[in-house]
């Protein structure tokens, strides 16, 4: 592990901060629960779409204070959505503040929106926190699925070629011309549409990954065809070792400076597909949030863009989140092939 | 005594498009326990062939026609693919030519070598093997950890030979181990080769090109040409008085033999095409000493000394008289 990272950060240091970001982006999700000030179904209805709130360390009598604190909220005008810091009332930000299950807070009756809040008057930054939990675990599960898929069968079919391999291959081409989208699509709509978020989620990754083993065992299959004829196949076949672990073990393995490029870089088709399909209001149903259901609400609504622009992190997150799968997908494309170290 | 290894009349033809070619005919040899054979001929003579047949590990177009193979006293040929699997590496270890294409470049040595030990043992008694037989083959512990592309070719052979010999089988095919490998580094590959059967009473198949550096270290010798051999016996009687034109014509080939500036008679002509045979005697059209009977029938092996040759200028008496 910590031979893999010097030769990650002495080939490519984007790829390097790539991997750190994403590692504190799934460890926040991971602790969403315990990082988020608030649940991310309770509702301030009073304070729909207040702008994030500033943290302050001096306050207005030019006072500092060692403890972080934020103001009361008054609101101006509930029309229009006009708040305004109350100066009087003052409140530290403390660890623990409401209860023992949640590190970071304000006591009540003050509100903390390090993001602002959304129509509904929830708090974004925990609804963000919330939200990683699917958009990041999309990728992976669906990138797993697809993976185990696609090198199973581009493997099997490479190595044993013959009739199996026509089968197989015809197979992929037919999988391949089907337009994903709109086949995700027809698929979500042959399903009733008040089904759990649960089982929607389930069935957006499953539809996603069974469409997107195909080219990727098209790859391998092509991979596995030239390396089978190699020697160190002849070698290991010399040696008695099964047919089972010779795919396994030595020709798979050779292909992996290519799939686990592929792999990092298809993670982001699965947070963008998710994103696209919560976005037209097929995906991920509220209250849960996911980043693309968040962002949803802001579509075609030029009213609340101009007005809340913080509605719009969700997005900023899934593009730092695609960049950072992008550079650590260039990165590990060097590290993963021995012959370039 | 049963020998190590028994090969037995082996055929062998390619069956492609629609007339099968034969490729090896009447391929008979015995090693046993501690002896070295070398199997000498040009390239394309079906010398790696044979090697692969007693494996089993022949092209997919190649079958074996008739012919036997016995190792230690049980017969390959009728086994099938998965209990070949078990012969493989724990009873046979093959070595190969070009040492850095047959070790897989995305696996260490090390990892390589475990790899290949056959026996159930624990990780850590797997480790002390590999280290004991790193050792073996003049490796250092510290290769475990080396990737293929970071040995030289010599020490990508020492660790073929080790994977080899991970399981101690009792024959070691060795297929020109030292082609690829500059000079001294290949003297350095022979002597190890050498110490290794001597010290674990292996049988050596060793598959050569070059009959002079066979000659350096076989017991026994067998020259194939065109799929067939020609001439298989002792070494030193091989060597030192050939019997079949073929052989004599291969030593002549030697450059030791010449003085500096004198040309070198080389065979004319080429090795035959597999598909087109010669009739008679395939070596015919190349030899020097052929008879008006060598371009019809094909001769048997006939004892001469303590050696076999497929020459008529040895047996059936009818014409002996050498013609041109």
């Amino acid at each position: 592990m910590r031979r893999f990272w010097q030769r990650l950060w002495k080939k490519s240091k984007p790829a390097g901060v790539a991997l750190i970001v994403l590692f504190l982006l799934y460890a926040t999700a991971l602790l969403a629960n315990f990082l988020s000030p608030y649940p991310y179904e309770r509702q301030f209805r009073e304070y729909s779409l207040c702008p994030p709130t500033r943290i302050h360390f001096i306050d207005s009598q030019g006072r500092f204070h060692l403890r972080p604190f934020v103001y009361g909220i008054t609101v101006v005008n509930p029309a229009f959505k006009r708040y305004r810091e109350d100066h009087t009332r003052l409140y530290p930000i403390k660890f623990f503040a409401e209860g023992r299950r949640r590190i970071l807070g304000v006591e009540p009756p003050g509100k903390i929106f390090l993001l602002g809040t959304d129509l509904h008057g929830r708090d974004i930054f925990s609804r963000i926190l919330h939200g990683a939990r699917i958009s990041l675990s999309i990728g992976l599960i669906g990138v797993s699925i697809s993976f185990l898929l696609g090198l199973i069968i581009g493997g099997v079919s490479g190595y044993f070629g013959g009739r199996l391999d026509t089968v197989l291959m015809r197979l992929v081409e037919i999988i391949m011309t089907f337009p994903s989208f709109y086949l995700l699509l027809a698929l979500r709509a042959s399903f009733k549409p008040n089904i759990s978020s649960l089982q929607l989620y389930l069935l957006i990754v499953i539809i996603m990954s069974l469409i997107g083993w195909a080219s990727l065992a098209r790859i391998i299959r092509g991979m596995v065809l030239s390396l089978k004829e190699e020697e160190f196949v002849m070698a290991s076949r010399s040696l008695g070792l099964s047919t089972f672990r010779i795919i396994t073990r030595h020709i798979l393995p050779n292909t992996f400076s290519y799939t686990v490029t592929a792999l990092t870089l298809s993670i982001p088709g699965y947070i963008l597909g998710e994103s696209t399909l919560s976005l037209l209001g097929l995906g991920i149903q509220e209250p849960y949030p996911s980043w693309g259901n968040m962002l949803s609400i802001c579509v075609g609504n030029l009213r609340i863009l101009t007005l809340a622009p913080w509605m719009l992190t969700p997005g900023l997150c899934i593009f730092v989140t695609v960049m950072c799968f992008n550079f650590l997908g260039d990165g590990l494309r060097e590290v993963m092939d021995p012959r370039n170290w | 005594m049963e020998k190590t290894l028994v090969v037995k009349n082996l055929a062998l033809a390619f069956h492609q498009e629609r007339r099968p070619v034969t490729i090896l005919a009447g391929v008979e040899f015995e090693i046993s326990s501690g002896e070295t054979l070398a199997l000498v001929g040009e390239s394309g003579s079906g010398k790696t062939l044979t090697a692969l047949s007693i494996v089993k590990l022949l092209p997919p177009q190649a079958r074996l026609e008739t012919g036997e193979v016995r190792l230690n006293g049980q017969s390959l040929t009728s086994l099938s693919e998965r209990e070949m699997e078990n012969i493989r590496g724990r009873q046979v270890g093959l070595v190969f030519q070009e040492p850095s294409a047959y070790l897989n470049p995305v696996f260490t040595i090390g990892n390589q070598i475990e790899e290949a030990i056959k026996s159930s043992l624990s990780r850590k008694e797997k480790k002390e093997r590999v280290a004991q037989m790193l050792a073996e083959v003049g490796l250092d512990e510290k290769h475990y950890w080396h990737y293929p592309h970071q040995l030289s070719g010599g020490m990508q052979q020492r660790a073929l030979i080790a994977m080899a010999l991970i399981n101690h089988p009792s024959l070691l095919i060795a297929d020109e181990p030292t082609t690829s490998l500059d000079v001294t580094t290949a003297v350095q590959i022979i002597s190890l080769i050498k110490t290794l059967i001597k010290k674990h009473h292996l049988a050596l198949l060793f598959i050569s090109h070059d009959i002079a550096l066979a000659h350096y270290f076989a017991d026994r010798m067998a020259v194939m040409y065109a799929g067939r051999l020609v001439e298989i016996g002792p070494t030193r009687t091989v060597f030192n008085s050939p019997r079949h034109p073929y052989t004599e014509s291969l030593i002549a080939c030697l450059p030791e033999k010449y003085k500096p500036g004198e040309k070198i008679r080389a065979i004319p002509g080429t090795v035959p095409d597999f598909a087109n045979l010669p009739s008679g005697c395939p070596f015919h059209p190349r030899c020097h000493r052929r008879m008006e009977r060598c371009f019809r029938e094909e001769p048997e092996m006939f004892p001469v000394a303590s050696a076999l040759v497929r020459c008529f200028l040895y047996g059936n008496s009818v014409a002996t008289e050498p013609g041109n």
